[in-house]
């Protein structure tokens, strides 16, 4: 159990909340409620069904969800939800914050111990809110010759990067935010600028263990991207785009897994290279050089990494899904065809006590949540194949590593390009193929 | 067609963009909230397990994998060029793979005797 500290008095604590309250409330109510007004002045209200939508007008229609639900449908559709919420940041941020919580507890269960336990009494669920609040107050420390302006940029442009390739996924059908003809390309110059990055932070701390994780770290980047990029190859020359979107639409009836596992392997093991993973951790081998390049991190400029690396971790798991495992192709289990009441009548939810009545069908088609509740399930299985090998391997030496990059998985992935020319030139797949 | 394809990619960088809007401002509250201690002689040096860290903090670049990056240069553009070809290929005669598997030949021996020169001690 923990010990409050000696100077804690819990009326000193009540003070200061309700102080605070006072403060915002007064605060708010001299400075906010003016602005507001003045902004009003200026806005032009748009003009629907003959009649001026002013803020009243909006706040009505939530509370009447046969006016709000179009609203609410069209705005799903615009680029900023896309861009903000489902399936880009607020998603893919969800996910690699529950990684983070999964692989906590799994590591230790695999290590016999027993993990986050205190934080939200029931396993520790809340330990994750109380690490984000312990590093947004702790003080950042910026060694003294650092290069300043690289250095605080470093963490946003990880975690932006990530962001940027996460906006490349597609998640579900019509669901992406990037539909880009040479998706995989962009994939590719995405995945080029981390070890980038991650060089230009370890110059600028200006510190030993730093430099040697950077540099360690662009070794391990620039040896596994040869075989990431040409394990990829073989699903490139069965489908004859570079699309994204359309490679999941050509795993209608079977997952490219079938006929080249060998390029999934290579690419799974590239995928744990990239990410800096137990085997592949040198980069970060604490052990050796205390944290690598992230050493001279602090506070939230490390959490920001910490959620650069997750959301990295998502988006090459989804990636894995997306080119070898079918995408959201999989078996109905939900309803296919929305039931016709629906649309006509509306929903009722709740009868009796209170009535709410849902007009004009769905906010989301049958196909679409059947196709992510399939992305969700395949990713949330590569993540967790991806997590447990830190509880099982030991990290190998740089020049196996470098041997293994340049030797063994360039040749493995020559072999899947030949064996994915052997199925077009035998008259499997392509165009008058028997699949 | 060519807006089209642009606009394509403008959303990779909204994405890009709104992820520094929405991460940065982390920073800043960070920077607002969390406690600023005086300074003291070695609060701000570099982190080398407790010892007062001496000589230049850039040190030196290990040599001796360099081969490996000069190799990086020419194999990752080699593997980009067999997506030009891989993406065509269902498009193609069937003679045309022909050029190409003359073409990894070359680049194999070339791979070969890059890798045989990485391994050799007195040059690097």
């Amino acid at each position: 159990m923990s010990v409050i500290a000696p100077k804690f008095r819990l009326g000193y604590l009540i003070k200061g909340l309700t102080d605070n309250i006072f403060w915002i409330i007064v605060i708010l109510t001299l400075v906010g409620l003016p602005v507001v007004q003045i902004v009003l002045i200026y806005i032009d209200f748009p003009i629907i069904d003959g009649e001026i939508w002013n803020p009243f007008r909006v706040l009505d229609a939530m509370t009447h969800p046969e006016r709000a639900l179009p609203l609410v449908k069209s705005f799903m559709q615009t680029d900023f939800f896309k861009v903000a919420a489902f399936p880009g940041f607020g998603f893919a941020a969800l996910i690699a914050a529950a990684t983070i919580f999964v692989e906590r507890k799994l590591l230790a269960k695999l290590q016999l111990r027993v993990g986050p336990f205190y934080c939200g009494k029931v396993e520790g669920i809340l330990q994750l809110m109380a690490d984000g609040l312990k590093l947004i107050s702790k003080e950042i420390i910026i060694p003294a010759k650092a290069d300043k302006p690289l250095f605080w940029a470093a963490p946003v442009l990880f975690a932006a990067t990530a962001g940027a390739f996460v906006a490349l996924i597609p998640v579900a059908p019509g669901w992406v935010v990037a539909d880009i003809d040479l998706g995989l390309l962009a994939v590719f110059a995405v995945i080029g600028f981390f070890p980038i990055i991650t060089i230009v932070s370890a110059w600028s701390a200006n510190s030993k263990f730093p430099f040697i994780g950077g540099i360690r770290a662009l070794y391990q980047m620039v040896s596994f991207e040869i075989p990431l990029i040409l394990s990829l190859l073989g699903i490139v020359m069965l489908t004859g785009t570079l699309n994204l979107v359309e490679i999941v639409e050509s795993q209608a009836s079977f997952p490219w897994i079938i006929f080249m596992p060998i390029g999934a392997i290579v690419f799974f093991i590239c995928i744990l290279a990239e990410l800096e993973r137990i085997p592949f951790d040198l980069p970060e081998a604490e052990s050796e050089i205390v944290a690598g390049w992230l050493t001279e991190f602090s506070g939230m400029m490390y959490g920001l990494v910490q959620l650069g690396s997750y959301l990295k971790l998502y988006a090459f798991a989804a990636l894995f899904v997306v080119l070898f495992l079918g995408g959201w192709n999989g078996p109905w289990f939900y309803p296919m065809e929305p039931i016709a009441e629906v649309i006509t009548d509306g929903v009722v939810l709740m009868p009796g006590a209170l009535t709410l009545e849902i007009e004009g069908g769905l906010l989301f088609s049958q196909e679409m949540i059947n196709g992510l509740i399939w992305f969700v399930l395949k990713t949330v299985g590569v993540i967790l194949v991806i997590l447990i090998p830190r509880g099982v391997f030991p990290r190998i030496r740089i020049d196996l590593l470098l041997q293994i990059g340049w030797y063994k998985l360039i040749m493995l992935a020559f072999v899947n390009i030949f064996i994915a020319l052997a199925l077009v030139y035998s008259g499997i797949i392509g165009p008058g193929g028997i699949l | 067609m060519v807006g089209e394809t642009v606009a394509g990619y403008s959303n990779v960088l909204f994405m890009f963009g709104f992820a520094v809007l929405a991460l940065a401002p982390a920073l800043v509250i960070s920077r607002m909230i969390s406690p600023r201690t005086k300074s003291n002689p070695v609060k701000y040096l570099p982190m080398e397990c407790g010892q007062v860290p001496s000589g230049a903090g850039r040190t030196h670049f290990m040599m001796q994998y360099y081969a490996y990056i000069l190799m990086f240069v020419i194999f990752d553009v080699m593997a980009i060029f067999l997506y030009a070809w891989g993406s065509a290929l269902l498009d193609l005669p069937k003679e045309a793979t022909l050029p190409i598997l003359a073409f990894l030949g070359i680049m194999f021996a070339a791979m070969a005797f890059a890798l045989y020169q990485t391994k050799r001690k007195n040059i690097w």
